[in-house]
């Protein structure tokens, strides 16, 4: 069976870019994006500095994230081992950008579609070589059949040590590298100096180290004088997603206790507010996740060609389920049935949890950020549906006749949410982890997403809980909406930071 | 599950893969070039699996001056080139390019590229242009030269060359027309490191043999620039895989030297005592190769005329020559250098590993062009190939004559006779070559003037140091009667030319090249593709601008219809070498031109062709290039024949020099010297070693002259042999306490070339940033923070930059890559926008509006950056993503001209001051005083001692000369001799 790979021999690469531009010109690639390019590190103090050179590309994984991730088949594995895309297929919703620890895939501005690397496979068809391979003037690019072992590719395998990048995510990468300088291939252990690189300008989308980890001061050992940018995948769509999932799946969270405390017959606002408002959240879900992506008129794809493995697809109708069990919610309150309330309240409830915790398994599969690999995700999600469900009920309920009872179950809600989140984010910050982790930390804390970081600690955590405390001491409804308002803004601006600083980590 | 079809390709192979199994190849085997399939790229990304026949063309890069081999993939349904890869018949490139190969495509396809000829419509430089017919352009700059011609100001007619990327069209072009007018790039590129090596060989560049080599000594930055980027750097690989050690030479940290095994980053200038103190190490171990220095060295004469007080044996020499550099021990050479003497010491054990034979060394551009008496350190650098018995053998050097082909082009004319003391003047009879740099100075001291200057692929203004003084040469029209600017794309430089007019970029256009890129030869042929193309498909093509993009012509076209206008009548004699043997009273076509070269010149081609049932010219139309057979290691031991002694009726001279009555080499009166002579040496035929007649070198000896009798006789005794200048930058005299520096301001990346490539977007996009690079340590010393902003002081005047801190540069250098700069004055039109910024100008006088510059009078002159690099809209949508905006500061513009007194090179390292910037400097600041330009033109030319020499000639007729004139030129009345003497 063929296994096709690239061997890249850095005792002769030059670092002269041929490659990288026959790969421009073999496909077209638009400015401002590169299926492959080379990156310039410097080592050592005058007269014993050297430059070393690293080339970058898909790694053409035996698991790869990509293809686990991306949830329309659009990137696939060979049988021959190239992961391969149809771009015709993608909706650009840019999680395989994430999935993948490499940075090698990017948007292509000309089609709005996820485009990689893929090992020329349109000339290996034909029995080409990739045009990387044939442009290079020094011949450091092997692409060949490793399970043949009469291959060039093959030979040099069996003869010489070679490296890996990133070998811990477990993709099982096929760019094998020989005569690296590991820190060539270790984006944790350079960065770009302040004064920039060595003849390019630098953008803030330019992926390197930028912040310091105390525990860790040593691990840049050299600058890096060339690289090429490599923009955040998800921003403020995504953290707004997080948002209004939470909000919609609370509420009917919030919903569902407050009928096992039974109050299903309050239909004002147990029958009808928190089911809408648990579909007009739904309904901004799905229009935040439709326009994230790059081709929006194909959202559709996702259920008409499914791939199951992809918790993108499994989140879709998990939300869907969570929309229909709300609107059979919403039936039960426009018959004033509080009978079918009581029957859908647990599975509603269980979707909605569903619906709240699925990202953290989405976010599991993005293997690039072990940020958000973490398994305090889960709860994380749950408590901030929580908060956000109650949150959003306190505010809500000066506009309705609730009992003080179920008032009090709200606040309760609430204020138990915000300490689990305060638990949990707590731990989640004190623990240790990888560099990469420990970067996204100090990236959320101390660097460029400090602000909304802090910002969530104080109104967030303190203030919505110091609100709850007196919303119960007191009773007002002022308190509980100024608690729950609060607790919302906290979740969001966590939730922000969350999402940017998994993705400050430099990948390349 | 899936609602839809899968749309994955895999399961629909139906084109035959080319290769068994899972093998794959890199090019379509040729016999398919004509009718090649191969699935579409961006089609296949969609899923689709959409076949493309292609036509594929071979053809010849047109960047750097290496003119690797591409193929160009013709797309069978529009016409349209889709790619150009390498082309693997190629002898030299071997299929491999560097990325400036497969970016011609972007030049093809530039959406700002000029494709009419225009005129100037409006003053000199103010950016008013008409369109206008290739024959108008040719009517009306024929008519001009014509004029001249028939008024005998046939000095006043310029040709200045960049890179030509040809090897001899245009010299029988300037025979033809009865002028000397050549002007070439070479004095701001390798006029020192050729003087270094033609004293020695006559040949005055080397071919070093690396991937055989053991040794690799580069004072050069082969892997990533020079000449021949690609092809050496494939060598030099090649050889370090097989075990050879590299040593770089460099003040700054190149991609070479990272390579390297050595990276040595002497003090600038000091390169020669490094290299005699190794060459003086190898001779006191013994380390050095006897029986080649006593038969190919004239060894007799160093000791005759540098120790006659010894007696005239070889058992002398070695010890003579110690003596002779006995102040260049380790440790001196050390302090001079910066280098310990240990490391001296290691790296002349590494030296000593490669005698006999295999020592490959190259020095290109580097030290020997940016010190004065740089070219001393080319001619050290051969000391050690020599010491080592590195010439002519596997893994050593040959001359590049021996592994280069210059075919003789086809209805040679008759030399010219004439001398232009502005391209030749009297006061640099052994430069290499013209002092081009030094026009717009002649002509402002009125030692003559241009009636029409035609540029071509060359921008004066920009890559020339002083461009200021050539903006004021170029925008008066009594100096510069007309500018024709022939040129692929637009420059600094033709922005303020009378003509524009558009040549083709490599995939457009006739040129036959060869270089010396390793042993052997081969000629490489590049075509005009959509010419080549239409003519496959049946659409006859009378003129390439036909086929081309737009009107985009080729010169060889355009040389022959131009000199039928210049002489319609052949009244003066220029028409008949431009007029069909076949249809004669018709201009002579482009394919009878090439078939007669290639049925006639090039050995061994007629007889390949046959082989496979083709015209010479159809077989290099299908190849694209050809190697001509035979090895050439050696060539100096090849024996000659009694038979050729005798039919040359050569003589035997004193030294045993076989010499031909009639030549250079012996004659009673130069006007005696009839028809060409040799590009190098006097016609000799060989030399007397041990009994035997052998061919040698093209020196008047016949040997390696460690001793240069032409130095002693032009005016410089003191420098007969090797030896160390310190360089007009040497440390030692620097004021370093208050901000003096060196500036290192030539190297170059592997991505970009000279003004070339300003339109090839992938290239810009890599890199377009040329920051100040320092030495952490000189920053803090200077007060500049980390990326803070510096004014660098030159003599002439400033420019303001960004610095960068590396450990990657010797401390007490500063570097700025030679490529950015780029500027324009327009935001519409002018050098491409990829690459430049807009700029303002203020002239001497008053605010500079374009073409009233008050000119031929020096002025004050500052340039502003109005924006940096930015989107634009264009027919390519990827000109609306361009991301970066840093385009470079233009600082060649703040250099003052500095002639080497010997080589004319100009010195390319700056002493400057380097100072924090201030408070009201913005970036890209320039600001020069044009009048101070005069001054150290003057200093310089102080600097030399000028000719005539021996015989009152004005160049030893041996030496190599562009587009040599008859002997008779040569001689000049002795009214300057004795000058210095």
């Amino acid at each position: 069976m063929t296994r096709f790979a690239f061997l890249i021999d850095h005792d002769t690469c030059i670092g002269c870019h041929a490659c990288t531009v026959a790969c421009k010109a073999e496909h077209n690639v638009p400015l401002g994006v590169n299926r492959t390019w080379v990156k310039y590190i410097e080592r050592g103090e005058f007269p014993d500095t050297r430059r070393f050179y690293s080339v970058n590309r898909c790694n053409h994984c035996d698991d790869a994230p990509c293809v686990s991730i991306c949830p329309t088949t659009a990137l696939f594995r060979r049988d021959d081992g190239i992961v391969d895309f149809d771009d015709s297929s993608c909706i650009g919703c840019k999680s395989c950008m994430n999935a993948c620890p490499y940075d090698a895939l990017y948007v292509n501005p000309e089609t709005q579609t996820v485009h990689k690397c893929n090992f020329c496979s349109h000339r290996v068809e034909v029995g080409l070589e990739p045009s990387c391979v044939v442009v290079c003037p020094t011949q450091s690019i092997f692409a060949g059949d490793i399970h043949d072992p009469t291959s060039k590719i093959s030979i040099m395998l069996g003869r010489h040590d070679t490296s890996v990048k990133a070998p811990e995510q477990g993709t099982k990468p096929h760019v094998f590298y020989k005569g690296v300088d590991q820190a060539a291939i270790d984006p944790l252990r350079t960065k770009i100096a302040d004064d920039g690189m060595i003849w390019a300008d630098t953008t803030e989308h330019h992926p390197t180290v930028r912040v310091d980890t105390p525990g860790r001061g040593t691990q840049i050992v050299a600058r890096t004088a060339y690289t090429t940018a490599h923009p955040m995948a998800w921003k403020g769509k995504v953290s707004a997603y997080l948002v209004t999932k939470a909000i919609s799946a609370g509420a009917i969270l919030a919903g569902a206790i407050a009928v096992l405390a039974g109050h299903a017959d309050n239909r004002a606002f147990v029958g009808l507010a928190l089911p809408i408002v648990a579909l007009i959240f739904a309904a901004a879900t799905g229009a935040l996740l439709v326009a994230d992506l790059k081709q929006p008129k194909r959202f559709y794809y996702i259920f008409t060609r499914p791939q199951w493995g992809s918790w993108l697809v499994r989140g879709a109708f998990i939300i869907l389920g969570h929309g229909l069990f709300a609107s059979i919610w919403l039936l039960g309150g426009l018959l004033d049935s509080p009978d079918l309330i009581k029957a859908v309240a647990i599975p509603a409830a269980l979707l909605a949890a569903g619906t709240a915790g699925y990202t953290a398994f989405l976010f599991g599969q993005c293997e690039g950020r072990d940020f958000w690999q973490t398994p305090l995700l889960l709860p994380t999600l749950l408590a901030q549906a929580g908060a956000g469900g109650a949150g959003l009920g306190l505010i809500l309920a000066p506009f309705f006749t609730l009992s003080d009872e179920l008032r009090t179950v709200l606040t309760w809600v609430l204020l138990g949410s915000v300490l689990a989140l305060a638990f949990l984010i707590w731990t989640e910050l004190s623990s240790k982890g990888t560099v990469h982790v420990e970067l996204a930390q100090r990236a959320m804390t101390h660097g460029p997403y400090k602000r909304r970081f802090w910002g969530s600690v104080i109104i967030g955590l303190v203030a919505a809980a110091v609100l709850a405390i007196a919303a119960l001491a007191t009773g007002s409804w002022v308190f509980g909406l100024l608690s729950g308002t609060a607790a919302i803004i906290g979740v969001a601006l966590y939730e922000d930071a969350f999402v940017r600083a998994g993705q400050s980590v430099p990948l390349s | 599950m899936s609602l839809l079809d899968d749309l994955s390709r895999s399961a629909q192979s139906q084109l035959s893969r080319i290769m068994p199994g899972s093998q794959l190849t890199n090019y379509a085997p040729v016999e398919r070039w004509d009718d090649w399939v191969e699935l579409d790229a961006e089609a296949w990304a969609h899923g689709e699996r959409k076949e493309r026949r292609f036509r594929l063309i071979p053809t010849t890069c047109f960047n750097c001056e290496a003119c690797c081999g591409l193929l160009a993939y013709v797309d069978k349904s529009t016409g349209q080139i889709a790619k150009l890869e390498g082309n693997p018949a190629h002898p030299a490139s071997r299929g491999r390019n560097c990325a400036k190969g497969p970016a011609t495509i972007t030049q093809v396809y530039d959406p700002e590229r000029i494709l009419y000829p225009l005129k100037r419509a409006g003053k000199r430089g103010e950016g008013k242009w008409q369109r206008i017919t290739w024959e108008q352009a040719l009517s009306e700059i024929g008519e001009r030269v014509g004029t001249a011609l028939r008024e005998d100001r046939h000095d006043e007619v310029i040709y200045h060359v960049g890179r030509p990327g040809d090897d001899s069209y245009v010299e029988r072009v300037l025979h033809a027309w009865g002028v000397d007018s050549h002007n070439s790039h070479t004095n701001i590129c390798s006029s020192g490191a050729r003087v270094g090596y033609a004293t020695w060989m006559g040949f005055d560049r080397p071919s070093g043999d690396h991937a055989n080599a053991k040794v690799i000594f580069l004072i050069s930055s082969h892997l990533e620039a020079g000449h021949y980027f690609n092809p050496h750097a494939q060598r030099i690989i090649e050889g370090k895989m097989r075990g050879a050690k590299i040593i770089c030479v460099d003040p700054r940290l190149s991609n070479t030297a990272s390579m390297s095994d050595h990276w040595l980053a002497p003090w600038p200038g000091t390169e020669a005592a490094m290299l005699l103190a190794i060459a003086r190490l190898l001779l006191q171990k013994g380390a050095w190769d006897r029986e080649f220095v006593r038969r190919w060295v004239n060894w007799e004469e160093v000791l005759r005329h540098m120790r006659p007080d010894l007696d005239c044996t070889f058992e002398n020499f070695a010890p003579a020559v110690i003596d002779l550099y006995e102040e260049f021990t380790p440790d001196y050479a050390a302090q001079q250098c910066g280098i310990t003497a240990d490391k001296i010491r290691e790296i002349a054990d590494v030296v000593a590993t490669a005698v006999p034979g295999k020592l490959s060394s190259h020095n290109w551009r580097a030290a020997a062009a940016g010190n004065e008496g740089g070219w001393q350190v080319a001619r050290c650098l051969w000391f050690l190939n020599v010491l080592t018995g590195s010439v002519g053998t596997e893994g050593g050097v040959s001359p590049n004559g021996w592994n280069k082909f210059i075919p003789v082009p086809p209805k040679v004319a008759h030399p010219h006779g004439r001398w232009n003391d502005i391209t030749w003047p009297v006061e640099y009879p052994l430069a290499h070559h013209e002092a081009s740099i030094l026009l717009p100075h002649f002509l402002k001291e009125g030692r003559g003037k241009v009636d029409t200057y035609f540029s071509r692929v060359y921008n004066p203004i920009w890559t020339n140091p002083d461009g200021f003084s050539w903006l004021e040469a170029l925008t008066n029209e009594d100096l510069v009667g007309c500018h024709v600017a022939l040129t692929p794309t637009w420059s600094e430089s033709a922005w303020f030319a009378d003509y524009v007019l558009p040549m083709g970029n490599g995939a457009e256009r006739h040129d036959v090249a060869s270089y010396e890129t390793h042993s052997g030869r081969w000629i490489g042929f590049r075509q005009p593709v959509f010419r080549v193309n239409a003519e496959k498909e049946g659409r006859p093509v009378n003129r390439t601008w036909e086929a081309n993009p737009g009107e985009v012509w080729e010169e060889n076209e355009f040389w022959i219809d131009l000199s039928w206008k210049i002489d319609p009548d052949n009244s003066l004699g220029i028409r008949e070498h431009f007029e069909s043997n076949v249809n004669p009273g018709t201009p002579l076509g482009i394919d009878e031109y090439y078939d007669m070269m290639f049925r006639n010149s090039i050995p061994g081609l007629p007889e390949a062709a046959a082989a496979e049932g083709l015209e010479p010219l159809a077989y290099m139309r299908k190849y694209g290039a050809f190697e001509i057979p035979g090895g050439q290691y050696a060539v100096h031991e090849r024996v000659v024949t009694p038979d050729e002694i005798a039919k040359a009726h050569a003589v035997r001279s004193v030294d045993g020099v076989y010499q031909v009555p009639g030549t250079a080499g012996l004659h009673d009166n130069v006007s005696d010297i009839g028809g060409h002579m040799p590009f190098i040496g006097d016609g000799s035929l060989g030399v007397e070693i041990d009994g035997v007649v052998r061919f040698g070198f093209p020196t008047p000896s016949r040997k390696l002259e460690m001793y240069s009798p032409m130095l002693r006789d032009w005016g410089w005794p003191e420098y007969a042999i090797p030896g160390y200048i310190k360089s007009h930058v040497h440390w030692e005299d620097l004021d370093m306490a208050h901000g003096e520096r060196i500036l290192l301001p030539t190297f170059r990346l592997p991505t970009l070339i000279h003004t070339r490539s300003g339109q090839a977007k992938w290239l810009n996009e890599i890199s377009h940033s040329h920051p100040m690079w320092i030495h952490p340590s000189d920053a803090e010393k200077l007060g500049i923070g980390v990326g803070g902003l510096v004014r660098i002081t030159t003599q002439i005047g400033y420019f303001v930059i960004r610095a960068w801190r590396t450990e990657g540069i010797r401390p007490g250098v500063v570097g700025v890559s030679h490529h950015m700069g780029r500027w324009r004055l327009d935001d519409g039109e002018g050098t491409p926008r990829y690459s430049s910024a807009l700029a303002a100008l203020a002239g001497p006088d008053t605010s500079y509006s374009p073409g009233t510059a008050p000119t031929g009078t020096d002025g004050q002159w500052k340039m502003t950056q109005v924006k940096g690099v930015t989107p634009f809209e264009s027919a390519d949508p990827d000109s609306g993503r361009v991301w970066w905006s840093d385009a470079g500061v233009h600082q060649n513009l703040t250099f003052p001209v500095q002639p080497d007194p010997i080589s004319g090179m100009h010195c390319w390292l700056q002493r400057v001051t380097v100072a924090p910037a201030h408070a009201d400097d913005r970036y890209g600041d320039i600001a020069v005083d044009t009048g101070k330009s005069t001054e150290v033109y003057r200093e310089w030319l102080a600097k030399t001692r000028p000719g005539p020499g021996p015989g009152g000639l004005r160049r030893p007729l041996w030496l190599a000369r562009p587009v040599k004139p008859l002997a008779s030129a040569y001689l000049t009345p002795p009214k300057q001799w004795n000058a210095h003497r």
